[in-house]
């Protein structure tokens, strides 16, 4: 087996026989063994957090429409008091990069925590872990069920751990939908099982993903198709935070008796229990030192402590530390590295929150009449015709002014008085332009549309056209 | 044969996943640009609804980068195999 990709740093003590058996088409199934703790009560709050940002943002509501609603129909999107258009879409580009350089600033300050408590592949993974131990009993229980041969009693209860968790990733791939179509209208027609063929398709194709990924794929996602696990490692440096065995202290490792003392015996504090390793939800042991599957969700943290207090030892065989401190360093904090991310955020932070705020919620599009270049009216003047598109983005209906420029003596025609557009609408305007062909200095000319609120003169946009005439 | 030394399913994800991505991005850019409505001027989309133009711009998308996934995998495999006959993939 010559693929790199499948043995991390510290895998060097699986055969290649092994790694070739544990390549993701026949992985073993990993039974992760129920944690208590400290990081362990963090994670369940991140993933309650989470799950209840996620199913319940959709049903929130702002000024009389959704909160949140990427509305993809309508091609306009609801962001509490913005709405966003296709124009804006370098702004949400704009907002991947923070998020992208976020998570570069935290991985080089604390390693992978998004992993271990963020990522929505381990928020569900918790879910469904979560279903499938309320169901089929702890880690020994499950283990014991999936080595019985099929009968009444295994098929029941794996029929409702599979009946729950199909529930569950419905759910969540209706409030998929949820979030780019109106979630009170699709859960309306999903009362009476009316939902467009598009709707019906993408909840199910969410769900499916949801069911695959949280029930059966798991950790391989984290270790097979994970491109930030990958690249992860880049971002990190010696004063990284990382969950990690304390070789120096637990070795040499072995079982004992409570009342013989380690260092009499020739003993680390290792006892050699292999709690760490069952709690694992990535299946590795720790003690093999930093590897690309630690998610860093810590649990391993929380198995060893409790053992260690049993044991009457200090806390802390595994932990969070540093590289540095492990070699008896310090950790610097400000580094480098963190400085430039920091800064680097910051400014395109600022660049966004300045662009943001000066943007103007008025669009005008001008489009030049493509039948006739130009007409001679009645009284001897060249006139052009022009459609105008005027596309209102701001929250309220407004009342706007046209003027044009760039011909001396160039009069505007148009048949409405005024030109009043709702939030969110767009009106079509055909506008004439007429000029003295004395006053023409070329075939074409250029002329400015000029459009401006009456009741807010900060929203104003300008737009250039051509005027042509027989010169 | 060394890509039977690769698993299908794996081969599979190899080919689907990185597209997939990759249609997501394609998608959002392509119809950030063109409204559905604007690329059919005569009505030939009235059947489907934008969401459903999105819908198959999207599998299309996923499709085409899918093909030049399975052609990089072909590559990959069949190059490695010539360059280190014997080798398991």
């Amino acid at each position: 087996m010559t693929n790199p990709d499948t043995t991390g740093p510290g895998g060097a003590s699986r055969s290649d026989e092994q790694v070739a058996a544990s390549l993701y088409a026949k992985a073993e199934k990993i039974y992760p063994r129920q944690v208590h703790g400290l990081f362990a009560r963090l994670r369940v709050l991140g993933v309650l957090g989470l799950l209840g940002i996620y199913y319940i943002t959709p049903w929130l509501r702002w000024d009389g429409h959704q909160a949140l609603l990427l509305d993809l129909p309508a091609r306009k999107f609801h962001i509490f008091f913005v709405t966003l258009w296709p124009q804006d879409f370098f702004y949400l580009a704009v907002l991947l990069i923070i998020a992208g350089l976020v998570l570069f600033f935290v991985t080089a300050l604390a390693g992978r925590v998004w992993c271990g408590y963020a990522c929505p592949q381990t928020v569900w993974t918790e879910a469904f872990l979560w279903i499938e131990r309320k169901v089929e009993g702890n880690r020994m229980q499950q283990q014991k069920l999936d080595a019985l041969p099929m009968s009444a009693r295994k098929f029941r209860i794996k029929g409702t751990k599979h009946f729950l968790w199909l529930a569950f990733s419905v759910w969540t791939g209706f409030t998929f939908v949820g979030y780019f179509s109106p979630i009170d209208e699709l859960g309306r027609n999903l009362l009476v099982f009316n939902i467009g063929p598009w709707e019906t398709f993408w909840i199910l194709f969410y769900g499916f993903a949801t069911y695959g990924n949280a029930g059966f794929m798991r950790e391989q996602v984290c270790k097979y198709m994970c491109p930030y696990a990958r690249f992860q490692s880049a971002m990190f440096d010696k004063d990284t935070l990382v969950v990690s065995y304390i070789p120096n202290r637990g070795e040499p490792r072995g079982s004992r008796k409570r009342s013989v003392d380690p260092v009499a015996a020739g003993m680390g504090d290792c006892i050699d229990c292999t709690l760490c390793v069952q709690v694992c939800p990535t299946g590795i042991d720790i003690r093999d030192g930093l590897q690309y599957e630690c998610i860093a969700c810590s649990a391993c943290i929380d198995a060893c402590d409790d053992v260690m207090d049993k044991m009457g030892y200090d806390k802390g065989l595994i932990k969070y530390t540093t590289e540095h401190a492990m070699q008896g360093g310090t950790t610097h904090i400000l580094r480098p590295r963190i400085i430039i991310y920091a800064v680097i955020l910051l400014a395109i932070f600022a660049a966004f929150g300045y662009s943001f705020s000066q943007r103007i919620s008025l669009g005008l599009d001008v489009i030049r009449d493509r039948n006739t270049l130009y007409r001679e009216t009645s009284d001897g003047l060249i006139e052009n015709v022009y459609i105008l598109k005027v596309l209102n983005m701001d929250n309220a209906e407004h009342q706007y002014e046209l003027s044009v420029s760039g011909i001396p003596g160039l009069t505007l025609h148009k048949d409405m008085a005024v030109i009043r557009v709702e939030s969110g609408g767009i009106m079509e305007l055909p506008v004439r332009l007429r000029a003295d062909e004395a006053d023409l200095e070329a075939r074409s000319n250029d002329v400015v549309f000029e459009l401006v609120a009456t009741d807010d003169d900060s929203l104003a946009v300008s737009e250039d056209a051509r005027f042509l005439g027989p010169r | 044969m060394a890509d039977k030394q690769v698993p299908k399913t794996q081969k599979c994800i190899a080919v689907l996943w990185p597209s997939f991505m990759v249609a997501v991005v394609a998608t959002g850019l392509f119809f950030s640009a063109f409204d559905p409505d604007d690329l059919f001027p005569f009505g030939e989309q009235a059947e489907v609804s934008r969401l459903g133009v999105y819908s198959i711009g999207f599998l299309l998308f996923w499709l085409v980068s899918a093909i030049s996934g399975i052609g990089t995998l072909y590559f990959a495999i069949t190059n490695c195999m010539r360059q280190n006959p014997g080798s398991r993939g």
